[in-house]
Order: structure tokens, then C-alpha cells, then sequence
């Protein structure tokens, strides 16, 4: 997408909400004042939260939980979800043995 | 490296649609799906189909995919399952996991038709065992036979969690109500109505505040919300539940064209992040094709013809039909596309609140609003009529994409006409035999053959029934009005089970004449 | 929008934002520009996390040793933010007697230096790491060594960078520098042109065409790296992890996943879609050399695999210099894929090169005009 981001515009301080000790990210067991938490620390984009607190690098690699972060971290912004870019896909769409992935078939 | 003319992935109903078309164009075609079985979601759809006969209307969603299934196999299409693709590279590579071993393919071109997975919505308690996808429960019911609970509450009330409310009930589960933050059903108000008539309440404007439990679920608090989805205070309601069912929309399964580099968007309407595509479903890559859901969430009956375009756009790309061939199956194809975009749920009319049918009749909101026609609306449509004589009564009060019922009827006495989203109209020239067919050819079960004249004191209603164990005949048990409510004392009179109604038995039920146009369903005592 | 600083940044990478973060902490102004959306985006969240002496240049092998002694024990606390730092010891393991040779070499020029490592043979291998294979005959061993979170690392000194009002706009991709009367000025990107007296370019690969603006070049070649993630396991081990054949590298981190990246063989000539997509071939090479090692892992799913660009300088350590031609520009670039290690002391020392005009190690053989011809 590549749009200018200033990351010193004022998006207001975190304030806590009774609802931050709710799971999010299931397989990471992150809550959504971490997600919001890490907003306010300067984490404007989607990748950046992910590598910041590991939300949906877990085995379901964000299937569940994208879209909810997704809404918890615009609305933190003041943006629309829809100008956030997911993060990026990775090979392999399914989690895979290392044995499995380590036997390639030989050409019959 | 094995190399295919062109590589289908995803064996539903988009993938194996556009893998019949390129067969039979002469394409050597391999489809590779996940799962044990093919056919997407369509295997774990046991309801009838809306649509005309071209969508295969009528017929219930896992016959549409063994259908499929046995086209593309005559065709010579080779359908992998258990085949994982994990992985689409550059040069239109995919990496395939396949009995314990990794293979790797090419395709000339690629059709990715990889569909959807259920969203989810945050609530305190949404990760306790109990909590499941609407999805995920009618594959425990319709794939492995099992229950997924016995009280059960369904979050959602567009076509997903109506149907899987309605086959909840079917397997045995209580379902205690359904909730919706939207003010209004989001699904065919027929699919509504048939769950609201076995008793089930509908709550709009309400979501989940909390699910109850420590190690499973135990209970759930709804409450109503605001405009602004706030929770409104003081109005919690509370039931005592070992499920909660979440049917709150689909996202593409987009990652594998993301990861192959397709230029992507993150289009709303479309249910989130999709690729951008041409009329044909070409991406970004040339040769590289999408179809279905993975597309923009719709339904089954347009996936199959978006995957007919790709099939057909795919084998033009290839060379094995000319421009021409392709200009002409697209346009027949867009046309029949277009016909399903049509009426109340048209992708057009999403969150729009439409006021009247196309025939100008005012759209029921107790309908919209508590999942049931009220007795003092259901008059105003063209399907319900009222004479001495056995005859249909069509309670079809919106405007949707579907006419089976029309030549369902030998006798004529229903009629659509050419647009298919108008509502049914009796033909009072037309003599009604009582035959049934028209009730059972209905997707929505909202055809009901009424006789106000079957005896001096007493009226017949014949009606589908989709339950076990089948009442027997002489059976005295109660009727139930729109609203699930006791109307009055009915005895089984008739039961018909034939091959033609697909699983679809028909109940006849005797009960005094005023309640004619008030009693339809029947509930044993 | 401010558009003026003491001090511009070009590249929010984990050299930029640490450089930022002790500018910031000696009270300077600064602005850093990032090019890409998301800090860190480059070779900084796509390494193997370690934190090495063992196996490096004798030319950068000071900058690793002042680091690992003077600031990764206190990086967690000092960034409010869990660095996973482990000094947990480094295993370079070879299988074959060649490999034996290989790891002897290097553990001999390290030790020239003043680096602790020692050869160790297999026993004392699976002393140290009682997973690994019988396959294993010995290893080089360097105790200092370890690895950290190179992506709580990096975004630890942006965030902090950032409470420390250092101004970070990303999507701001700097096409051109500008000298003003024979000295750096002027930071320009297709929006804006910002203004500085001292400029640091930083930008991993994208420096070359930057400092191309001013007459500038650094001999630097794109390389893919590869590398995959486990699914979390039960907690194994703390070293970091290598091999003299380079078939993997890596280590399980805090989570319980483990990291490993693989070579292929084909890194210098792979290409990619735009998004740094892997290679299909690399990840079942990877992870038949991981098995061959700790045949226990086979079930360990994997859950991920990603890929970078290394900025390879054609000596392979980096360009961390004054440009003297260009008053007041300083280039840091070609860390040729061990970067991550030595970032906080290249951060502390080009901190003190802007304030001071010194450093606490010597950088003089990383000289930007070091490349010469063969003869």
C-alpha cells in the first residue's frame, strides 16, 4: 500500500476498557489490551502487531482471529478496517510435519 | 515436474463446475482438495436448493455434489483428496501435501476455488469448549452424525444460521432462540419462518454479552443493543445452554493467491480480502483464475457458474476454444449469474432495507423482525388465496431467485412467470389435484396445500415435514401457528412419503376450521 | 509535520531505529524514514536471531564483542520490551571430518582475536545439547554467544525511540539525497524533501540507489534468505545453533518454536514476486538437514516459512562509515546477513560517532572506500 504514516499523530492515550482481558488470539493467548496497548506503543500496522506480540503466528496462523484484530486495532486508529492490509500469507497453508515436508516425491 | 493444461484447487462446487467445463473443452484437468471428501461444503448441505432447474434447484446440496462429481469423473477430470496444496509459487507451482510426501506441480493455468472459513466474533467466554462455528456443527451433525449439543443458541441469523438452526432441530437438539445484533433477519425470510413455526424465538438487535462456564459452556446472557451495537442495560435475558452456535459470515480463504503475488483488495462487500479480478475471474497473473467464494462471498448456486466462466475462460487462454466460444458461454453464463444477483438479497441490496416486493406488496416486518409472517399480513400476498377446495397456499413473501415450484405443479395452477424473483400467484383457472408436488418442491417449506371445505366442521392442511419419527396416521397431537405458539388440537389424517418428494414427507392434519389460516405445523403431544 | 531534525535516518530497520534510540537518549533530534509500511520490514524481522562473536570477520568481530559485553545483558530492561536475550553458548556442529576441518579454521582465527572458542568432540556436544544426533562427531563451541527476538528487538528500540520523541513516518520512501554548498541537506521522498545536518543512510539494499544520489556506491548484491517455524515445543534447549556444511541454523526461542533458516544452494540467483515469496524447494531442504540432526523433531510441525533479502557486500561485512566526499552523510549498509547481533553496538557507536566524532571500536577497516581491485 505503501501511504505515509506518521507515527506521531495523536491517536489519544490508552485508556483501559473492562473488556481487555478477553482473548483474542487464541493459539498466541493474546488479550485485546495487548492489542490495544500495543497500538498506543506505536504498532500502527497489522504486521507490526503480529511481530510485536506473535497474534495469529500461532498454528491457525490468524484464520480465527484476523479479522477481530483487524477491528480492535482500526478502531484504536480512528481508520476504517478496510485501510489496514492484512499481514502476509506463508507457505504452508496448513501446519506440516517436518518429516512430512522433508519427503518430496520423486518423479514416477 | 508434472505439468497439468490446468490445475484446479478446491473441490467444490466452483472447482468442480469449472473443471467439468475445461474438460470437456479437451483440457487435461487435476483438482486437489483438502478434504477426505469432495464437494466442498455442499456435503454437509442436506436442505434443498433455491434457484431455477439450471442451479439445480431443489435438489439437496450433497446430491448437487455427487452430481459433480460423477460429470467431472466421466469427463476424465482426476480429483485428488486428502491433497493439501500449502503452498502456489511463481511459475504457476504448487506444492501439494499428499500421503505423507510433498509433490510439486505446474499448471498452464491455475483455477484457485478455495471458498471461505467461518468468521468469528469476540464475547467474554468465546473460547470455551461449546462454543463452535455454525459450519462446524453441520459437519459434526450432516458428515459424522454427531450431536453437537442438546440446548443450543445461535448467534446469526443470515442463511447460515437459519439452516443450521433449522437442522439442529432436525438432529434433536433444542435450539432456545437465535440472536442477531442487525435490527432484521439477514437470511430468506422462508428459512426464518420455518424454524420460528416449530417454536423457536428470534431476538434482533441482541448479541451475546457473556458465555457462562469454567470448563465448558453451562449457559449465555443476551442482551439487546443500541443503534451503536452498545449493550442496552437491563435487558439480559438468560439461557441455560451446553452450545452456542456463531454463524456471523465467511471470509475468503484468499492466501494462497496473496502468497502467489495476485494483486489483492480488501473489499467488505466481497467479506474481506479478495483478489482483483477481471469479468472471467482472471487475477492479476494471467492464467491464474479464481471462482467462488474465494472471490467474494455469495452462495453455492452462483459458485458453480462462477466456476463455469473460469472453466470456459481458462480453455480460451489455453487455445482450445476461440474468443468466440468464450464471448458466448460468458454472456449466456453472466446472464443466468445475473438472474441469481436479483431480488430482496441481491448483492445490490445488501443492508438495505427494502419496503415492498417487486409486486408492491409491503414486506412483512414482523417477519424481519420475529422470524414469522403475522396472521394479519400473510393475506397480502399473491400465493395465498382462499377457496372452497383442496388448494396451494404459497406463503413466499419475498422477492428472491427461485421457481421450482412452478413446474413443480402439473396442473399449472402456480405461476412465476419469466423473472424468476417474483412471487408465486395461483392461477384460479388452474384445478388443483392435491398431488403434494409443490409442497415438496419447495426449498423453503412455505407451500402448504389447504382444504377449508374437508369436512363440515373441519379443514386440512397439508404441510412438509422434515422431522423423525414420523407421527403416525390417527395421531392426535396440536398445531402450531407461524409463531410456534398452540393454536389448536390436530389429528394426523394423512402421511405421504414418495421417492419424488426427496425426503420431504407431506403431514396432513385435520383441525377446525377457523384456525385455516393460522395452524402450520403440528407438534406430537 | 516537522520537517527539519538534527539528525535523518533513512531506513527504519533495526540499525535506524536502535541509531535513533541513542541519539535520542544524548538529546538529539531525529527524524527517521521508512520506505516500506512497517518498521522493520527488512533483514531486521527476517534473521535467525543470533547473537554471535564465533564464525565472524576479525573486522567486525569487535562490534559483536562490545555489544555482547556492554548491551545485550540490559537490552529488555533498557527497551521495556522482552529482548528473549540467551547467553546460552554457540554450537557450530559438523558430521564429517571435512566439516572438522572447517570448524578448526575458524575457531583458530577467532581465538587469534581474544574469542573463547574451543573444539569439542560428540560427546561433549550432546553434553551440552543431549538432543542432537549420533551423527554429530564434534563441534566449535563459543560459551558468550547467543540469540535474542530480532523482532521485539527491533520494534523495543522503535517504541522506545519513539516515547523518546524520535518522529518515525513509514511509507516514506527517500528517492534522492542533496548536497547544499558542498554538504548533506537535503532528504528528499516523492511527498516531502526534510532537511538535516547529518544524514545516516540505513536502508539494507536500498542504500546503493540512495546514496547513488550523491555519488556514492557500495558494491552490494541481493541474496534470498530462507527460514521456517515450528510450532511451539516443550522447552529443549538454549544454544544457538549451526553447522560448518550450513545446511541450517537456529534456535528455539522463548515461545517453544524453533527457527531455523536452511541454504538451498541457489540464494544468490533466486527471485521472487515482490513480496519476498519462498523458494518451493527450500523448506523440504531445510528441513531434511534439521532432521539429521535432532531426528526427534520430525513430528514438530511446521507452522511457517519466510524469506528476506541480505544486503551481501562483496567482502561480506558491513559498510559502517563517514562518506568524506559528502560532509555530514554517514552511510551503515551491507550487513550481508548478520546484522541483527551487532545492531545495538552499531546504533550506540554511530550515536557517538553524530555527538562525539569518535567511537568506542574502531571502525576503520569498515570503511565505505575499503573495495579494491584484485591486483
Amino acid at each position: 500500500m505503501n501511504s505515509v504514516n506518521d507515527r506521531n499523530r495523536d491517536i489519544g492515550e490508552y485508556i483501559p476498557a473492562p473488556d481487555d482481558d478477553m482473548l483474542v488470539c487464541r493459539c498466541e493467548e493474546i488479550t485485546k489490551g495487548e492489542i490495544r496497548r500495543a497500538v498506543h506503543e506505536g504498532m500502527y500496522t497489522l504486521t507490526e502487531i503480529r511481530r510485536y506480540l506473535r497474534i495469529g503466528m500461532g498454528l491457525c496462523q490468524g484464520q480465527t482471529c484476523s479479522k477481530m484484530v483487524k477491528g480492535i486495532v482500526a478502531r484504536e486508529l480512528g481508520v476504517s478496517p478496510a485501510e489496514l492490509e492484512p499481514a502476509t500469507s506463508r507457505v504452508p497453508m496448513r501446519p506440516i510435519e517436518m518429516d512430512v515436508f522433508a519427503r518430496e516425491r520423486k518423479e514416477a | 515436474m508434472k505439468r497439468y493444461d490446468l490445475i484446479i484447487v478446491g473441490a467444490g462446487p466452483s472447482g468442480l463446475s469449472a473443471a467439468i467445463e475445461a474438460a470437456k473443452r479437451g483440457l487435461q484437468v487435476v483438482v486437489f482438495d483438502e478434504n477426505e471428501r469432495p464437494g466442498g461444503q455442499l456435503f454437509k448441505q442436506i436442505h434443498k436448493f433455491f434457484g431455477s432447474k439450471e442451479h439445480k434447484a431443489k435438489i439437496r446440496g450433497f446430491n448437487i455434489g455427487k452430481q459433480l462429481l460423477e460429470e467431472a469423473t466421466e469427463l476424465g477430470v482426476e480429483v485428488r483428496l486428502n491433497a493439501t496444496v500449502i503452498g502456489m509459487y511463481m511459475e504457476k507451482e504448487i506444492t501439494v501435501k499428499r500421503e505423507g510426501e510433498i509433490e510439486h506441480y505446474k499448471g498452464d493455468a491455475i483455477i484457485v476455488a478455495t471458498g471461505a472459513a467461518e468468521n468469528m466474533v469476540n464475547f467474554k467466554g468465546w473460547t470455551l469448549p461449546g462454543v463452535i462455528g455454525a459450519g462446524a456443527a453441520q459437519t459434526m451433525m450432516n458428515m459424522h452424525g454427531i450431536k453437537p449439543g442438546e440446548k443450543v443458541l445461535m448467534l446469526g441469523t443470515g442463511n447460515v444460521g437459519l439452516v443450521v438452526s433449522f437442522q439442529l432441530l432436525q438432529c434433536g437438539c433444542e435450539v432456545v432462540a437465535l440472536a442477531d445484533a442487525a435490527p432484521r433477519i439477514g437470511g430468506y425470510g422462508v428459512h426464518a419462518a420455518k424454524v420460528s413455526r416449530t417454536g423457536v424465538p428470534f431476538y434482533l438487535s441482541h448479541t451475546i454479552k457473556e458465555v457462562e462456564g469454567t470448563d465448558h459452556v453451562t449457559g449465555v446472557t443476551i442482551a439487546e443493543v443500541d443503534s451503536k451495537f452498545q449493550f442496552i442495560a437491563g435487558t439480559e435475558k438468560h439461557f441455560d445452554v451446553d452450545t452456542v452456535c456463531v454463524a456471523v459470515g465467511l471470509s475468503p480463504m484468499s492466501q494462497l493467491l496473496k502468497m502467489a503475488g495476485c494483486k489483492m483488495e480488501d473489499n467488505p462487500k466481497r467479506g474481506g480480502q479478495v483478489p482483483i479480478v477481471d469479468e472471467y475471474g482472471e487475477t492479476s497473473i494471467p492464467g491464474v483464475f479464481v471462482a467462488g467464494d474465494v472471490s467474494g462471498i455469495e452462495e453455492a448456486s452462483s459458485a458453480m457458474i462462477e466456476g463455469r466462466i473460469a472453466g470456459v475462460a481458462a480453455s480460451e487462454y489455453l487455445g482450445y476454444i476461440d474468443e468466440k466460444e468464450l464471448t458466448e458461454e460468458f454472456e449466456k453464463n453472466e446472464a443466468t449469474l445475473d438472474g441469481l444477483r436479483q431480488g430482496m438479497f441481491a448483492p445490490k441490496n445488501r443492508r438495505k432495507l427494502i419496503e415492498k416486493t417487486e409486486e408492491g406488496c409491503e414486506i412483512s416486518t414482523n417477519l424481519l423482525k420475529y422470524g414469522f409472517v403475522a396472521d394479519n399480513e400473510i393475506e397480502r400476498y399473491p400465493g395465498v388465496t382462499r377457496k372452497a377446495g383442496i388448494h396451494p397456499v404459497m406463503e413466499c413473501t419475498q422477492n428472491i431467485p427461485c421457481n421450482p415450484c412452478q413446474d413443480a405443479c402439473p396442473k399449472g395452477c402456480i405461476k412465476i412467470g419469466e423473472k424468476i424473483t417474483s412471487l408465486p400467484a395461483v392461477d384460479e383457472t388452474a384445478q388443483c389435484i392435491g398431488c403434494g408436488m409443490c409442497v415438496a418442491s419447495c426449498s423453503g417449506q412455505a407451500i402448504f396445500l389447504v382444504d377449508e371445505t374437508y369436512e363440515d366442521e373441519y379443514a386440512s392442511i397439508t404441510l412438509p415435514y422434515e422431522f423423525l419419527p414420523l407421527p403416525e396416521k390417527g395421531e392426535k397431537g396440536i398445531a402450531l401457528g407461524r409463531d410456534g405458539k398452540f393454536v389448536c388440537e390436530a389429528e394426523v389424517v394423512d402421511i405421504k412419503s414418495v421417492k419424488a418428494f426427496d425426503h420431504t414427507n407431506l403431514l396432513t392434519i385435520k383441525i377446525p376450521k377457523e384456525f385455516v389460516m393460522k395452524a402450520r405445523f403440528y407438534k406430537a403431544k | 509535520m516537522g520537517y527539519t531534525a538534527d539528525v535523518i535516518i533513512v531506513g527504519g530497520g533495526i540499525i535506524g531505529c536502535a541509531t535513533a534510540y541513542y541519539l535520542a537518549k544524548k538529546g538529539v533530534s531525529v527524524i527517521v524514514l521508512e520506505g516500506s509500511d512497517h518498521i522493520g520490514n527488512g533483514g531486521s524481522s527476517r534473521n535467525g536471531g543470533g547473537v554471535r562473536q564465533s564464525g565472524r570477520d576479525p573486522r567486525e568481530l569487535p562490534l559483536a564483542m562490545y555489544g555482547i559485553q556492554n548491551l545485550w545483558p540490559n537490552l529488555s530492561e533498557e527497551l521495556e520490551v522482552d529482548c528473549e536475550y540467551h547467553q546460552d553458548g554457540n554450537l557450530r556442529l559438523g558430521k564429517t571430518e571435512k566439516h572438522m576441518e572447517i570448524l578448526t579454521g575458524l575457531a583458530d582465527r577467532a581465538k587469534a582475536v581474544g574469542l573463547d572458542v574451543r573444539m569439542i568432540d560428540g560427546d561433549e556436544v550432546r553434553r551440552i545439547n543431549p538432543y542432537l544426533s549420533d551423527e554429530v562427531i564434534g563441534a566449535s563451541w563459543c560459551p558468550t554467544d547467543g540469540h535474542a527476538n530480532p523482532l521485539t528487538t527491533t520494534l523495543g528500540y522503535y517504541k522506545t525511540a519513539r516515547k523518546l520523541g524520535v518522529h518515525f513516518i513509514s511509507g516514506e520512501k527517500v528517492i534522492a539525497l542533496k548536497k547544499v554548498k558542498g554538504v548533506i541537506k537535503k532528504v528528499i521522498t516523492p511527498n516531502n524533501t526534510y532537511e538535516a545536518d547529518t544524514v545516516i543512510v540505513a536502508a539494507g539494499l536500498n542504500s546503493r540507489e540512495v546514496l547513488a544520489t550523491v555519488g556514492i556506491d557500495i558494491p552490494m548484491q541481493p541474496v534470498m534468505l530462507e527460514a521456517l517455524v515450528t510450532e511451539a515445543q516443550p522447552h529443549m534447549f538454549d544454544q544457538m545453533l549451526g553447522t560448518a556444511e550450513a545446511d541450517f541454523y537456529g534456535h528455539q526461542t522463548k515461545h517453544g518454536s524453533f527457527v531455523f533458516g536452511g541454504t538451498l544452494g541457489l540464494e544468490g540467483f533466486t527471485k521472487d514476486n515482490g513480496m519476498q515469496s519462498t523458494n518451493s524447494l527450500a523448506a523440504s531442504s531445510t528441513c531434511r538437514g534439521i532432521i539429521k540432526y535432532f531426528p526427534m523433531l520430525s513430528k514438530a510441525k511446521i507452522v511457517r516459512t519466510w524469506a528476506g533479502w541480505m544486503d551481501l557486500c562483496a567482502d561480506k561485512v558491513p559498510v559502517i562509515s563517514k562518506i568524506d566526499e559528502v560532509p555530514g552523510l554517514i552511510a551503515a549498509c551491507g550487513f550481508s546477513g548478520h546484522g541483527f547481533g551487532i545492531a545495538p553496538a552499531v546504533g550506540y557507536n554511530l550515536s557517538m560517532l553524530v555527538t562525539e566524532g569518535k567511537t568506542d571500536v574502531d571502525l576503520q577497516e569498515l570503511r565505505y572506500d575499503r573495495f579494491k581491485a584484485k591486483q
